[in-house]
């Protein structure tokens, strides 16, 4: 059985691991021109989250626009491939050609033809993950440090790809079971991951409870790569504003890029007495994060292979 | 060996077929007691028939005594028909033929020569004689 | 000697409606029992349910043995290779010959390293055939084997059956909706019609145990001791289908019906029935 699923899924298998073969030459190649382009113009101490790093962010970014341009996509994009491609296909294809009919009437069970299936291709889902993971680990470090800060980045590395490409493994598999034709499961999954994804984006802010730390002086967090969840105003007798104080300051707007305005406005209601409230997750959450959501997704699967098994030996018209 | 042959739109059923052509053989002499009769398989490989119509011919055979199975090695001719062997009349064999000859040099076609034969001896039969 | 397939009171739902209603068969152990009925009479349907792709909603299947299927259209796994289709057919079943797989294949000309997708329909047919009949199944059941094949690969498909049977202990159940095709080949038969079984028998014993009547017009009656299963006029000559062995009364002339014909007054006729009483069926 562990053959059949080898041979009958190659394809996929050879695909993917191509496509992580590839993202891997790609991140590792960016890497190394990076890390010579560093070391020759680089302060000391760069990059890292002192503000002399800033300009160094900002020319590594524009020299490495388009391999960012493809980061940003991955945690979408990566989760509605696999779903798409290893996971619908599964049942889909089989109810689509008739070939169920030839599968599930030799000496094997349906439910163990099913759950050898599902186990050896889940896991090949599950180490892919993790070596994805492991590959943007090592290579976003040397740009920035904003594995906690940036959602999209950390969607990418700890075991949330596993977690995320498991999910829409599962998604698929139960998509092709209830649909019984491929594309439109395809197009059922990428849907469900779509919308699991920008829920699970909104709801992150939620695992814990914010810390509330108070500044003076400046709007701008201690560590950089903290989560921002949201921000207030204090007035000076300690009373949190729901919008930042009018007519107190003049504030005239800015134009263009420029923020000038904007942080002299601030410096004057820091003058005066005004604070800020900033409400946050601290990078020292990365992994409690990490786990929550990984916990997520993970009862999500169970539920979704639950439906597929059921849905599958149901043994229905 | 025996190669058998299916008449499929004479309305006689198969494994009377096979019966009919394995006593046609042992008349003529082309089956002689001690013969191996065709396995069901090979027959059915021939024939493109239900193996089980092959076994069923080959009971009634063994019924009437004309064949006997041996497990394992087959159905083999048990004794032949009639007193005497077709082959052993020559003489009647030739005066025949030689009828055919004449009834053909009359103008009689392959029919006609069926009918009178038959006549003749549906004749014979009912007076007792044949 | 137990039945190598008996249905009792078989019913399958499809949503609201039953495809399968009240079925009861059986088939005798080393027989080939031939499935017949119109499209969309159920036939796909019960064979589905013997072979355990469709449970049942009420009644039940009791089957002796492995059962092997060969689905309708013939499914097999267009990207794999033929040795890679008898590969799967190893490892899914314990009890696969696969020697008798490859020189059955051989011996017909099939190459082992061309893809299934490149297969004729007759070779795709030869294929599907060896990986049922190489893990040696007690029943083999076939759903419509001939349909879209040439008459050369409905020849050899029929031939490699008969083969089959007369090689191992074997019975075969094939469902089709062409009669010719299994005269010389079928002996048991069984007709499906709006979900529900007409006929369940061996096909000598129904043959002898119906009769096709001509007679004049105003016949009347039909004699006593038969029952019609279809009655048809044409002109001044009536024709009936009856079940019955004899006939004494002068006005009908009586022959026994062909195979075609006793199905098609069946089928023309869907109240009547020709179903054995349980201790009759025998092998």
């Amino acid at each position: 059985m562990i053959w059949t699923t080898w041979r009958q899924h190659r394809a996929q298998i050879l695909v993917t691991g191509g496509l992580l073969a590839a993202l891997g030459l790609l991140l590792l190649g960016s890497a190394v021109e990076a890390r010579l382009h560093i070391s020759g113009h680089a302060p000391p101490g760069c990059p890292g989250t002192a503000a002399a790093c800033w300009d160094l962010a900002r020319a590594l970014g524009d020299r490495y626009d388009t391999v960012y341009s493809i980061f940003g996509w991955l945690p979408i994009v990566a989760p509605a491939l696999i779903g798409a491609f290893w996971g619908a296909p599964l049942l889909g294809r089989e109810y689509e050609r008739g070939t169920y009919r030839l599968a599930w009437t030799q000496s094997v069970s349906v439910r163990r033809w099913l759950t050898v299936k599902l186990a050896v291709l889940g896991t090949l889902v599950v180490a892919a993950g993790l070596l994805t993971s492991l590959m943007i680990s090592l290579w976003r470090p040397v740009f920035r440090q904003d594995v906690f800060g940036n959602v999209g980045v950390f969607n990418m590395v700890g075991v949330a790809p596993a977690a995320w490409w498991l999910y829409a493994f599962t998604a698929g598999t139960a998509a092709g079971a209830l649909l019984r034709r491929t594309l439109p499961a395809m197009a059922l999954v990428v849907a469900v991951v779509s919308v699991t994804t920008f829920t699970l984006f909104g709801l992150s802010e939620h695992y814990a409870e914010p810390v509330r730390t108070v500044l003076s002086g400046t709007t701008v967090p201690p560590d950089p790569d903290s989560r921002l969840v949201s921000g207030a105003w204090v007035d000076p007798s300690g009373r949190e504003l729901a919008a930042p104080p009018a007519g107190v300051c003049l504030r005239p707007p800015d134009a263009g890029r420029s923020s000038r305005n904007q942080e002299a406005h601030e410096r004057c209601l820091f003058g005066k007495g005004y604070r800020y409230a900033l409400y946050h997750h601290p990078p020292s959450r990365f992994w409690r994060f990490q786990w929550t959501e990984a916990a997520l997704l993970t009862a999500g699967s169970l539920v979704l292979v639950g439906v597929t098994v059921h849905r599958t030996l149901r043994r229905k018209g | 060996m025996i190669e058998f042959h299916l008449d499929r739109g004479s309305g006689v059923s198969t494994y009377l077929q096979l019966v009919h052509q394995v006593k046609q053989a042992l008349r003529l002499g082309t089956l002689r007691p001690g013969d191996r009769l065709p396995t069901a398989r090979e027959v059915v490989e021939a024939l493109t028939i239900n193996p089980n119509t092959v076994l069923k011919a080959y009971r009634e055979l063994e019924r009437e005594g004309l064949v006997t199975g041996r497990p394992g090695l087959g159905t083999f001719v048990q004794r032949s028909i009639g007193g005497a062997r077709l082959a052993d009349h020559a003489v009647l064999h030739r005066d025949l033929e030689e009828w055919v000859g004449r009834a053909h040099a009359a103008g009689l076609d392959r029919d006609d020569m069926e009918a009178l034969f038959a006549t003749a001896l549906a004749g014979r039969l009912r007076e007792g004689i044949a | 000697m137990t039945d190598a397939l008996r249905t009792t009171g078989l019913g399958v739902r499809y949503r609201r409606t039953w495809a399968l209603r009240d079925c009861s068969l059986a088939v005798p152990p080393g027989r080939v029992a031939a499935l017949l009925g119109p499209n969309g009479a159920g036939k796909t349907t019960l064979l589905h349910a013997v072979v355990g792709l469709l449970a049942p909603d009420a009644g039940t299947i009791s089957v002796a043995g492995q059962v092997a299927f060969m689905a309708q259209d013939k499914p097999l796994y267009d990207a794999f290779t033929v040795a890679e289709t008898l590969a799967f057919g190893r490892r899914l079943n314990p009890t696969w010959d696969d020697a008798h797989a490859v020189a059955r294949l051989e011996g017909l000309g099939v190459p082992l390293d061309r893809r299934v997708s490149g297969l004729s329909g007759g070779q795709r047919a030869q294929v599907a055939l060896t990986v049922a009949l190489a893990r040696r199944p007690s029943l083999l059941v076939l759903d419509e084997p001939l349909a879209n094949l040439d008459p050369l690969a409905r020849h050899d498909v029929m031939r490699a059956l008969m083969t089959a049977v007369a090689e191992q202990p074997l019975t075969v159940l094939l469902s089709s909706h062409v009669v010719a095709d299994l005269r010389d080949t079928c002996d048991w038969l069984i007709v499906i019609n709006g979900g529900r079984v007409q006929v369940s028998g061996d096909i000598d014993d129904l043959l002898a145990g119906h009769l096709v009547l001509t007679g004049p017009a105003g016949a009347g009656t039909p004699p006593a001791g038969s029952r019609v299963v279809e009655a048809s006029r044409t002109g001044t000559r009536t024709r009936l289908l009856v079940r019955g062995t004899s006939v004494t009364d002068p006005r009908w002339s009586a022959r026994p019906p062909d195979l075609e014909e006793l199905v098609m007054a069946y089928l023309r006729s869907p109240d009547a029935a020709a179903l054995p009483a349980p201790a009759e069926v025998r092998a």
